[in-house]
């Protein structure tokens, strides 16, 4: 009968997080990404002969100011307009923040819902009525949905809407509703927004969270795209989602158990890497990889752990190409117990033994932190708060460098003394 | 844990080297290697065997990888032991000792006490390279305590270095006032991208205010161009109309012009020509009359004068005939004469032709002769036929006599030819022969090889001292076995070693006797020192004169001689008393020095009594010396019996062996000499078997054999007796051949003549029959009768060819008879006058009347031509007159004209009328253009509403107006521009995104060095904290022992080490020397003496480590080499005290070492080994 497309949280024009170049990385082809995310729902709208398209909310993401955006967002409405699509949108929170939003004359296919009361838009060709209310401020904490009008008899009533449902871990609690009432509503399909992992709460009707056409940084995993719901003669309809992003992000643990080198690490991680490649071959793949587990190998990636990340960058410009890229390597191998059963005594044992003490001493880890106050004062703010790896009030973070200083100082200690 | 041994199995230059290790308690092994011996492979196999052979091992070039073994045997602290093999490999490296079962490397990690490759490598390791870093380290360091004492505490040289390595990684990384370090640098570039994203960014305000902008000045453009417009047309009309006022008067005039000539008709166009033209051609016409009228009389006139010729022309087709006729006539009259001559000269050349070949014949009898055609064919084939047959006989004639002479030539030839002897008897005997040729040659080779190792055999023999004689039975010569020359080497080896020893032993006692005998020697002429029985004879001699007092005291008696004997044995006594005095002061004098010089007594007893011992041993030794001297000769008449058999005196057992060998060759190589004889005197005899055979047979040829003629030679004889003799064989036979072809050839010749004669005389036969109608005799030859019927043929050519000639003359004849009668018959009819006159000339006359009749009848026919004609311009002439005048007079009436002399009148005023209209039309079109779409009225009524003099000014205003529209439009069009550009820009680029994606990637790689930085700190710290803790510990012990090493292995020169503190407070470590007066710094230290430093701490740190841990072996690498004897050996004493705790070995290049540790060291605690 008719398709419709159910997106949300677009972010237009936010950057990809932290993504440390490196030889070899693909830096071109991830360049606007979120814009060619964007593009891909346009194309795919039109490539599927859309009905209309919903877009639930986050079209920019809140303290952008590139007025630039809004302009590239209107001229792609304008594609959708030139194919007869029209577009159905709620303003969230993000896009309650934003300042683009303010002056920006959308094309007359795009229709906003309005922020002070819940609204309804007709298409009277498909006897589909859209319900939705924008949000007014950045931080909306009222339930919206609990205000939407009852379902319009003989019509296929669809209601958009930009919640956080219950509450979603890593996503502000703003406009809660629970499903329930969006069940009483009696509509036929809830186009949800706000959160970004792609959820489907509810079968029937389906109550569903698109999540967003392109993940940005290392927590959002997966494939990223919309739904495209094809609704029947008899008005139920069936989702079918379609990835739209241009980079993937995966975490993938390498499992150094057994590995006698290094270089074993490296292969496993070539073979991970293959499968993601295999798997995902239209998209770059941007991997956070955690190397872990107790292995005879755990001195020599411990004590150069900038060689081994490298040498993982490395594996995968050689793998990969331009298709993948190691957003971070994390190591967290242990050595076996068995190998590690008895300690070495003299100066060396007694570098061990302080180590293990500083480690479990929080007050000397913090002491040790004092290390880094010069550094502290001379890093940018926005660094300090944005980044995962600098956390020097944290002993447990300062006792994680401890424990990856330890067998770089063997290491370096023992240096060029065995075989040679 | 102690190595007990390293099993070189396959390692390096090493296949199936054993080192012992277990010698000792723990034991200080040196392991000697001279240069090349593979010190280093070895050193390398025992911490390879330990903690696996690497990956790219440099130890592989004698045995491959795969082959790559080390074995060992360790004990643990604990009295377990392990044996086990290490081969190279990825994993499972470890074998039980048989190198089958796979072993765990936990089972030798127990051993290990958690000690790795690095760590056993370099606390339990130290090398000259280790030693000299270590020196510099303590120099450079300037003698840091906590580093010094941690360094000795782990091994570790570089301590400095690393902790400097870290700080200068850090400082790379960031410096807290530095630009250039990494994390500087992205921090400042952070910075500066954040103020790129603010100026790439566009806000909404600004995109709002351009773009209202837009919006304004679009608007006042309008409105500027709206006014532009009215200005523009105001000053558009204010022009018409300027323009317009002239035309207006214009107007005016034309029209009262035309009220002059409205009455006038309107002519159409092109009158005035027409009338003109009308006028002209009624006058041509009417010219044009007259002379047609004129020409006409004169044709008639012309006409009349012309004569009648019909009656000729009626007959001018039969005239035409005859006048044909008549060139025919001609022609043919002409042809008969050379007709007639042709005829008779062919009827003369037949005529001659005949008289040749028959005189007899008159040419109407020719006929007789005439042959037929098949008769004619079967002369010349006759004629053919005689050719061949002759030809045939001819042939066959002249071969005869060549066939006789050859055939009488082949059987002279054969009867020449000598007869051949029988030869197939031989070829048996000759075939055996060659294949024994080889054999010959062989035997040459053989007898060749045999001569010269018999030549050599015999002088090997002499050398070995063996009788010539002896050769054939050298291989039954019981020479004794090398087993038994062994023994008896062995034997007389250790006799004459025991002989040796013993005479040098006794010798050696002798000189200690002697020497012995020298000091008794000394002691007496230094002093004769009493002994034992000195005071024994002392206090005798004494308690004899006592005895002869108390006898005298208690009056017995005492004889005078035994007075005398006493007092005379004290010389210089008078009386027994004197006497008696004298020898009780001797007794104690001699007791006193006994007592005194008790020590000088006791060496003289000690001598005394090794006197007597060594007097006995070389007594001893002697009697052994005696009796092995005895074993000896005993061992050598033996020997000597041994060789009994062979008939040759031995040399030494030694020698022996050799002899033994060298005969041994010789018996190898004498067997082969008689082999090889035997061998050839085998071949000898076959081909003396293959000769005889082959001899008898030459014999029963007749062929002379020399009794010495090798086997070659008879083979070649022989083969070329068969070759000679089958040649013959084969010349008879095909001379045979020969001789019975020629003959046959010559029968059939013969046999052939005659058929062929008798063909001849058929032919003869059938010749005349055919050529006597010819009349020629049978002796014509074919030729001739050719030659006649040629002839012939050409005579009846020619009667045949005269015939046809005179039937077309007469043919000729007929046709002149008919032309006359015709052209008479034509006169008769057409000019009688003619009648009579011969055909020919009539017929001449008739063809010229006939042309003049022609002549007058064609002027006839141009003249009436010309009456038609002029008839038709009369007729023309008159029409045309008639039509220009009703012309003239249609346009008289269109005129209102009375005649045509009135017209041109009528035409000037048509003319003007139309004139003044056109004008008036341009007038009001241009009023029409000015006036914008007004009519012409309404325009006029306008324009004359405005004062002409007026416009002038109000133009000047207008364009003042317009000008300062169009500035103000343009400025407005600039500023339009100006925004779309701006609005232009502001495109929905994605500049600003992707300097935010910059920063994100900043961010990124400042996270990653940031951390780094943070561990680099926290490592640098920690090992700081560690050295000083470590040093607070160990400071005491360590030091102390370092102090007493130090002290030793510089000999004295340093009483120790001390701790102390620098300039900066700081603590340091610094050399004690004068009694603690003096301290040295490390800078102060020598090169060599730092090294010691360093080699003490080491070793102190070891001995503190083995008090508390389970001994490891110490693996010491040639650190001596640059020690000077007493230090070098110091510093052993060092290790060997070491190796009491633990196993030391000791990996030396440098024999000296070595000699210079076996002398001050007993071999209970030093164990050599050699890889030499």
């Amino acid at each position: 009968m008719f398709k419709f497309i159910h997106a949300a949280d677009i972010h237009l024009d936010s950057p990809l997080v932290k993504l440390d170049a490196y030889e070899g990385a693909p830096a071109g082809a991830i360049r606007g990404a979120t814009r060619r995310a964007f593009e891909n729902l346009v194309q795919t709208a039109i490539d599927e002969k859309a009905a209309f398209v919903l877009i639930a909310g986050d079209v920019y993401d809140g303290n952008w100011k590139d007025y630039n955006t809004g302009l590239y967002f209107v001229a792609r409405m304008g594609r959708l307009r030139e194919a007869g699509i029209p577009v159905f949108i709620v303003a969230g929170n993000h896009d309650a923040a934003s300042t683009i939003t303010r002056s920006l004359h959308l094309p007359d296919n795009v229709r906003v819902f309005p922020a002070d009361r819940p609204a309804t838009f007709r298409l009277d060709d498909l006897d589909v009525v859209v319900h939705g209310q924008s949000f007014a401020s950045p931080a909306v904490k009222t339930d919206l949905a609990r205000s939407y009008p009852s379902a319009v008899p003989g019509c296929f009533n669809i209601g958009l809407l930009h919640t956080c449902m219950t509450g979603r871990e890593g996503h502000e609690p703003y406009a809660p509703c629970t499903l329930e009432t969006l069940r009483e509503k009696g509509y036929d399909y809830w186009a949800l927004g706000h959160v970004h992992r792609r959820e489907v709460l509810l079968e029937d009707p389906p109550v569903v969270f698109a999540g967003n056409t392109q993940g940005r940084h290392a927590r959002e995993t997966g494939a990223k795209g919309c739904l495209l719901v094809s609704v029947d003669g008899a008005g139920r309809p069936t989702l079918d989602f379609k990835p739209l992003e241009v980079v993937r992000w995966e975490a993938e643990v390498i499992d150094a158990v057994n590995a006698a080198s290094g270089y074993d690490v490296v292969e496993r991680f070539r073979a991970i890497l293959s499968q993601h490649l295999q798997k995902n071959p239209d998209v770059i793949t941007v991997l956070r990889v955690t190397v872990e587990g107790e292995t005879a190998a755990h001195d020599e990636i411990m004590s150069d752990p900038e060689r081994w990340t490298n040498e993982i960058r490395a594996a995968a410009v050689d793998e990969a190409g331009e298709r993948a890229w190691v957003e971070k390597v994390r190591l967290r191998t242990q050595l076996p117990p068995a190998a590690g059963g008895r300690k070495p005594e003299g100066a060396v044992g007694e570098l061990l033994a302080l180590v293990e003490e500083l480690a479990a001493d929080p007050e000397a880890l913090s002491s040790l932190s004092s290390e880094l106050a010069d550094l502290e004062k001379k890093l940018p703010r926005e660094f300090k708060e944005a980044a995962e790896g600098w956390r020097p009030d944290d002993p447990g973070w300062v006792k994680s460098l401890l424990a990856e200083a330890k067998p770089m100082l063997i290491r370096r200690l023992l240096q060029g003394r065995g075989d040679g | 844990m102690k190595i007990l041994s390293l099993d070189l199995i396959a390692f390096g230059p090493f296949t199936g080297r054993v080192l012992d290790l277990s010698g000792g308690a723990e034991g200080l092994h040196i392991v000697y290697g001279p240069n090349e011996a593979g010190k280093s492979s070895a050193l390398r196999a025992l911490r390879q065997l330990l903690h696996g052979i690497p990956e790219r091992s440099t130890d592989a070039f004698l045995h491959p990888f795969p082959k790559m073994r080390i074995g060992g045997s360790l004990r643990s602290a604990g009295g377990e032991v392990l044996a086990v093999v290490r081969r190279k490999g990825r994993g499972g490296t470890l074998r039980a000792a048989d190198d089958r079962a796979a072993v765990e490397e936990s089972a030798l990690e127990r051993f290990l006490n958690g000690v790795d490759a690095a760590l056993f490598a370099t606390m339990f390791g130290i090398g000259y390279e280790d030693l000299v870093a270590g020196g510099r380290e303590i120099v450079q360091g300037g003698g840091d305590l906590g580093r010094l004492i941690f360094a000795a505490g782990s091994g570790g040289a570089d301590l400095g270095a690393v902790a400097e390595g870290l700080q200068a990684e850090a400082d790379a990384l960031f410096r807290p006032a530095g630009q250039k370090q990494k994390i500087n640098e992205a921090v400042g570039r952070l910075k500066q991208r954040r103020a790129e994203l603010k100026e790439a960014q566009l806000s909404g305000q600004e995109w709002a205010r351009h773009e209202q902008a837009l919006k304004a000045a679009l608007q006042a453009k309008a409105g500027v161009e709206a006014e532009l417009a009215a200005a523009q047309r105001s000053l558009s009309r204010l022009k018409r109309i300027e323009e317009a006022h002239p035309v207006i008067a214009g107007r005016r005039e034309t029209l009262k012009a035309l009220e002059t000539v409205a009455d006038a008709a309107l002519l159409v166009d092109g009158f005035a020509e027409r009338r003109t033209d009308a006028l002209t051609r009624l006058r041509v016409a009417q010219s044009e009359r007259s002379l047609a009228r004129a020409n006409l009389a004169a044709l008639a006139k012309a006409l009349s004068e012309l004569e009648d010729s019909s009656v000729l022309l009626g007959h001018a087709e039969t005239i035409e005939g005859v006048l044909q006729d008549l060139g025919s006539q001609r022609k043919a009259a002409k042809d008969r004469i050379a007709l007639e001559t042709r005829r008779n000269t062919l009827r003369t050349e037949a005529r001659q032709i005949l008289r040749n070949l028959r005189e007899d014949l008159a040419i109407e009898d020719a006929e007789k002769l005439r042959i037929r055609k098949p008769e004619a064919v079967h002369i010349q084939e006759l004629g053919a036929e005689y050719e061949r047959v002759v030809t045939r006989i001819d042939g066959t004639r002249e071969k005869i006599p060549g066939q006789e002479l050859a055939l009488a030539s082949v059987a002279a030839r054969l009867e020449a030819l000598p007869k051949p002897r029988p030869v197939d008897d031989l070829k048996r005997p000759l075939a055996e022969a060659e294949e024994a040729l080889p054999v010959e040659k062989q035997l040459a080779s053989v007898r060749a090889q045999a001569g010269d190792l018999r030549q050599a055999c015999m002088q090997a023999q002499a050398r070995l001292g063996l009788a010539a004689s002896q050769f054939q039975d050298l291989g039954r010569l019981a020479a004794p076995s090398i087993e038994s020359v062994r023994i008896f080497e062995d034997r007389c080896d250790g006799l004459d070693r025991r002989i040796t020893a013993l005479a040098e032993e006794a010798r050696k006692t002798e000189a200690d006797l002697s020497e012995i005998g020298r000091r008794l020697d000394e002691a007496r002429l230094e002093r004769e020192v009493p002994t034992e029985a000195d005071l024994a004879a002392d206090r005798e001699a004494r308690d004899r004169g006592w005895r002869l007092i108390r006898r005298k005291l208690l009056g017995e008696v005492v004889g005078e001689g035994e007075m005398v004997g006493f007092t005379a044995s004290n010389p210089g006594a008078g009386s027994l008393p004197d006497a008696f005095e004298a020898g009780l002061r001797r007794a104690d004098e001699t007791a006193d020095r006994l007592r005194r010089e008790a020590d000088r007594v006791a060496a003289k007893a000690r001598l005394l009594a090794d006197q007597a011992a060594f007097r006995d041993r070389i007594a001893k030794l002697r009697a052994e010396l005696t009796h092995a001297q005895s074993e000896k000769a005993a061992a050598n008449a033996e020997w000597a019996g041994l060789w009994q058999p062979l008939a040759i005196a031995p040399r030494s057992p030694r020698e022996m062996r050799q002899w033994l060998s060298d005969f041994k060759a010789l018996v190898e190589k004498a067997s082969e000499v008689l082999k090889l004889e035997a061998e050839a005197n085998a071949l000898d005899r076959a081909a003396d078997d293959r000769r005889t055979a082959l001899g008898v047979c030459l014999r029963s040829l007749s062929e002379t054999v020399g009794a010495t003629e090798t086997l070659g030679a008879l083979v070649r004889r022989a083969r070329s007796l068969i070759e000679k003799e089958e040649g013959i064989g084969r010349q008879v036979e095909e001379l045979s051949r020969e001789r019975l072809r020629l003959a046959g050839e010559l029968d059939s010749a013969r046999s052939r003549l005659i058929t062929l004669e008798e063909d001849h005389r058929r032919w003869q036969r059938q010749w005349e029959q055919a050529v006597q109608p010819l009349g020629l005799g049978p002796g014509t030859r074919p030729a001739e009768a050719n030659a006649v019927m040629e002839e012939l043929k050409s005579f009846f050519d020619k009667l045949r060819e005269a015939e046809v000639l005179q039937q077309r003359i007469e043919g000729i004849d007929r046709d002149a008879e008919a032309f006359r009668v015709k052209v008479a018959a034509l006169a008769s009819a057409v000019a009688p006058e003619l009648t009579g006159r011969p055909a020919e000339e009539a017929a001449g006359e008739l063809q010229r009347s006939l042309t003049a009749g022609r002549e007058s009848q064609s002027k006839r026919q141009a003249l009436q031509k010309q009456v038609d004609q002029e008839q038709a311009k009369l007729r023309k002439s008159d029409g045309a007159v008639g039509e220009v005048e009703s012309l003239l007079k249609g346009m008289c009436t269109e005129a209102g004209c009375k005649d045509s002399g009135e017209l041109p009148e009528a035409e000037r005023r048509s003319f003007r009328r139309r004139q003044l209209e056109a004008q008036l039309g341009q007038e009001e079109v241009r009023l029409v253009q000015l006036g914008g779409g007004s009519t012409v009225e309404d325009f006029i009524k306008e324009a004359s509403a405005v004062d002409p003099d007026g416009i002038p000014g109000r133009i000047g205003q207008l364009k003042d107006e317009i000008g300062r529209l169009t500035v103000e439009k343009s400025e407005l069009d600039q500023r339009i521009g100006a925004e779309r550009t701006e609005l232009g820009r502001m495109d929905g680029g994605d500049k600003a995104a992707q300097i935010a994606e910059g920063i994100q990637a900043v961010i990124g790689g400042l996270e990653r060095d940031v951390e780094h930085y943070a561990r680099l700190k926290i490592a640098g710290r920690v090992l700081a904290l560690a050295m000083e803790r470590f040093r607070e510990k160990s400071q005491g012990p360590i030091l102390r022992k370092a102090s007493g090493l130090f002290n030793r292995i510089t000999c004295g020169s340093f009483e120790g080490l001390r701790a102390d503190h620098d300039a900066d407070g700081k603590p340091v470590l610094v050399g004690v020397r004068n009694a603690g007066k003096e301290t040295v710094l490390v800078e102060g230290m020598s090169d060599g003496t730092a090294d010691q430093l360093y080699l003490a701490l080491r070793l102190a740190g070891l001995e503190h480590y083995l008090e508390a841990n389970e001994p490891m072996p110490f693996v010491v690498d040639d650190i001596l080499i640059k020690f000077d004897n007493d230090r070098a050996a110091a510093a052993l004493q060092a290790l060997a005290e070491l190796s009491q705790k633990t196993q030391v070995i000791f990996f030396t290049h440098h024999r000296h070492l070595v000699e210079l540790a076996a002398k001050r060291m007993p071999g209970s605690i030093l164990i050599e080994h050699s890889l030499a």
